[in-house]
């Protein structure tokens, strides 16, 4: 048996290990049939050119995550940056769902659960090995005041697999601001699928941070659906780790929906990150605006793949994706790759990458201001990314990202 | 203050310097004139520590110690100053928080308290009053979208901030109009004290309409070729470059 074979057999019994009689366990079932028939990821496979998954080997598809022990000390690692918290220690539910004005949040159920899983071997050893997912509903027409706050905590001393779910939805005219927030240590695999439903005309400001610790793991699926008119404002800020594997999918499935989507990724030391990015202008008129900026130093590595496709009948699209990448060594690596697909030509599309070193002549203008090259150096990568953390709507959020890229840098 | 010895520096293996002497004393002004590609910003360059400018002979010492030894930030924190030919532009990094970390690197080297955020703010207001430079522009990027003149209002701005015991000024007149060029020198004639000495570079007569230098240099080729007082450069404003690089020549 090959190590991927073996893998996919690790994973496999993994899920099977999950099935049991409750109201998901049809659901379990038929995503550990679709799992059972996928090859499991391999370098020889385009979308994983870069990153190999032997990291994994490990042990990590071999254990379900333990319960979190009583006294791990979660509330002391919580920045305090919504006005409504939630906290998912291990894949289970801890403490009680608050009920804000205007929004359910409620355990996933087999009548709620989308089913429309990101066709990706993740995705759908998430849905098999599901067991607590949490669903977001807003009424319609209803703004959410504050900011709800998730963070889901992954914490184990040994190689194993914690099961992250959400799913967002916005009713037609609601306005829902939310952070999904993803801290911990030790060896375990975060598998996080996160499904979003943005109704007619709703507005949804986004927030995706990554923040575990640098020998943590974490492969996320974020799939994302707009209907009519509806407004997404996402903001993604990673830190590499010993694998970070990111897919983001966005279909624009009706006219006049607006995306404007963004991220910071920073891959220090010897950590990896691997965006692969998909949207989709399914429908006419429709708006998408990206803005995803990396930073790698010493063996750092960074993978972006932003593939925008717009259909045959999206007629006057207009996409844009920007992808911007500073190398703080020469032994850091960024590979990036935009893939446009358009099938029409009425349509307004930009894109472009661009990966430089820091530059010489900026550095010796601030160290000739006497200020030390190591301080010079993190200025410079936070001017960088600075552009990008402003776009970011919510202050409290902003001064947290700003904390964390110096830590980062 | 500065010394430097027959210096002979390369840039990427090519020899710019070939041979400079100098010596500047505390409280003088001395104007480094030449034609453009002699060597002037090599010069301002090597005195800052810019990475690849290499020093293959002679030596520079400042306050008696061997610049060679010292990174770019420590001239900076020893009090030298670099007031760029063409200052650098960094999106992103506010000039505020740029001169807040410039002056408390500074300070801490020279064994100050850091400025507490009222007093830099005024200080750096004060500064831009003096150089006739919009405080809006504390806000924006450093150098981001200035323009030329705006650049080199900045140069001097923080030089004023900064105090610094050798200011070296590297074609800070190019590309100014009368009034720019009058601000810029009232800025530096307010520096002017029996401690701190002034190197200003220049290839045009105009700016020592404003401040008068107690010497003169001419560097042509990487070497300085006649030294003398301020009527040194009323006569090359005459006569221009030619009859002493020819003099040069024919020696
Ligand atoms: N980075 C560099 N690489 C190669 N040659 C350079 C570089 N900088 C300057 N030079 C050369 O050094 C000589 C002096 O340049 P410079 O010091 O800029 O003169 P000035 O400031 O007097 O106009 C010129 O011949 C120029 O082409
Ligand atoms: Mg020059």
């Amino acid at each position: 048996m090959t190590p991927a074979e073996q893998l996919k057999q690790n994973s496999v019994t993994l899920a099977s290990n999950a099935q049991h009689q409750d109201g998901l366990a049809a659901h379990r079932g038929e995503a550990l049939d679709k799992l059972r028939l996928l090859p499991f990821p391999e370098k020889k496979q385009e979308a994983w050119k870069y990153t190999g998954l032997n990291a994994l080997t490990a042990g990590q598809l071999e254990r379900v995550a333990p319960a979190l022990s009583a006294d791990a000390d979660i509330a002391s690692s919580i920045p305090s940056l919504g006005d409504c918290l939630i906290v998912v220690g291990n894949g289970v539910l801890t403490g009680q769902l608050p009920a804000p004005n205007g929004l359910s949040i409620t355990p996933l159920s087999a009548d709620s659960i989308n089913d429309a899983s990101p066709d990706t071997f993740f995705g759908w050893l998430n849905t098999a090995s599901l067991s607590h997912g949490l669903l977001l509903k807003t009424e319609p027409n209803v703004k959410v005041a504050g900011i709800v706050h998730l963070v889901f905590f992954n914490q184990a001393q040994t190689p194993c697999h914690a099961t992250n779910r959400l799913q967002i939805e916005l009713a037609e005219g609601s306005e829902l601001t939310v952070i999904e927030h993803y801290i911990g240590s030790g060896p375990i695999l975060t598998n996080a699928l996160t499904h979003i439903q943005a109704g007619a005309n709703s507005r949804l400001t986004h927030y995706r941070l990554q923040s575990e610790s640098a020998d943590s793991l974490h492969i996320g699926n974020l799939q994302i659906d707009q209907q009519r008119d509806s407004r997404v404002d996402s903001s993604q800020l990673m830190r590499g780790n010993v694998l970070r594997r990111n897919d983001v999918h966005v279909r624009m499935l009706e006219s006049g929906a607006d995306l404007a989507m963004r991220g910071v990724f920073i891959a220090r030391d010897k950590s990896h990150i691997d965006n692969h990015i998909n949207v989709e202008h399914v429908a006419p008129h429709c708006h998408s605006d990206q803005v995803y900026k990396g930073i790698a130093g010493e063996n750092g590595r960074a993978v972006f793949n932003g593939r925008i496709h717009i259909h045959q009948y999206a007629k006057g699209s207009d996409a844009g994706l920007s992808n911007n990448n500073m190398l703080l060594s020469n032994e850091a690596e960024i590979d990036s790759k935009p893939e446009l697909e358009i099938y029409n030509d009425d349509v307004k599309c930009a894109h472009g990458t661009t990966i430089g070193q820091m530059d010489a002549g900026q550095l010796f203008y601030l160290r000739s201001r006497g200020i030390d090259a190591a301080s010079a150096k993190r200025m410079l990568g936070t001017g960088f990314v600075n552009e990008t953390l402003h776009a970011m709507q919510d202050e409290a959020v902003r001064e947290w990202a700003t904390q964390w890229l110096g830590e980062a840098l | 203050m500065l010394e430097v010895r027959d210096l002979h520096a390369a840039v990427e293996g090519k020899e710019i310097l070939k041979g400079l002497t100098l010596t500047v004393k505390p409280g003088e002004v001395h104007a480094i004139m030449g034609p453009n590609g002699s060597g002037k910003s090599t010069l301002s360059n090597v005195l800052a520590g810019r990475d690849g400018y290499e020093i293959t002979s002679g030596e520079v010492l400042f306050e008696g110690q061997p610049l060679a030894d010292m990174e770019t930030e420590e001239r900076a924190r020893a009090g030298i100053f670099l007031a760029f030919q063409y200052p650098v532009e960094i999106p992103g990094v506010s000039n505020m928080e740029f001169l807040k970390a410039s002056l408390e690197a500074v300070r801490a080297a020279q064994g100050k308290e850091p400025l507490d955020a009222v007093t830099l703010l005024r200080r750096a207001r004060e500064a831009c009053q003096h150089v006739n430079l919009d405080q809006q522009f504390l806000k924006r990027g450093v150098n981001e979208g200035f323009s030329g003149g705006e650049k080199k209002r900045n140069e001097i701005m923080q030089m004023m901030l900064l105090e610094p015991k050798l200011a070296l000024l590297d074609e800070t007149d190019s590309g100014l109009d009368i009034d720019a060029l009058q601000v810029v020198a009232k800025g530096v004639n307010a520096l002017r004290s029996p401690e701190r000495s002034i190197v200003l570079v220049t290839h045009y007569q105009r700016l020592l309409d404003y401040i008068v230098p107690d010497f003169v240099h001419v560097l042509a080729d990487g070497r300085i070729i006649k030294s003398g007082g301020k009527e040194l450069a009323l006569e090359l404003e005459q006569k221009g470059y030619g009859w002493l690089t020819g003099e040069e020549e024919s020696a």
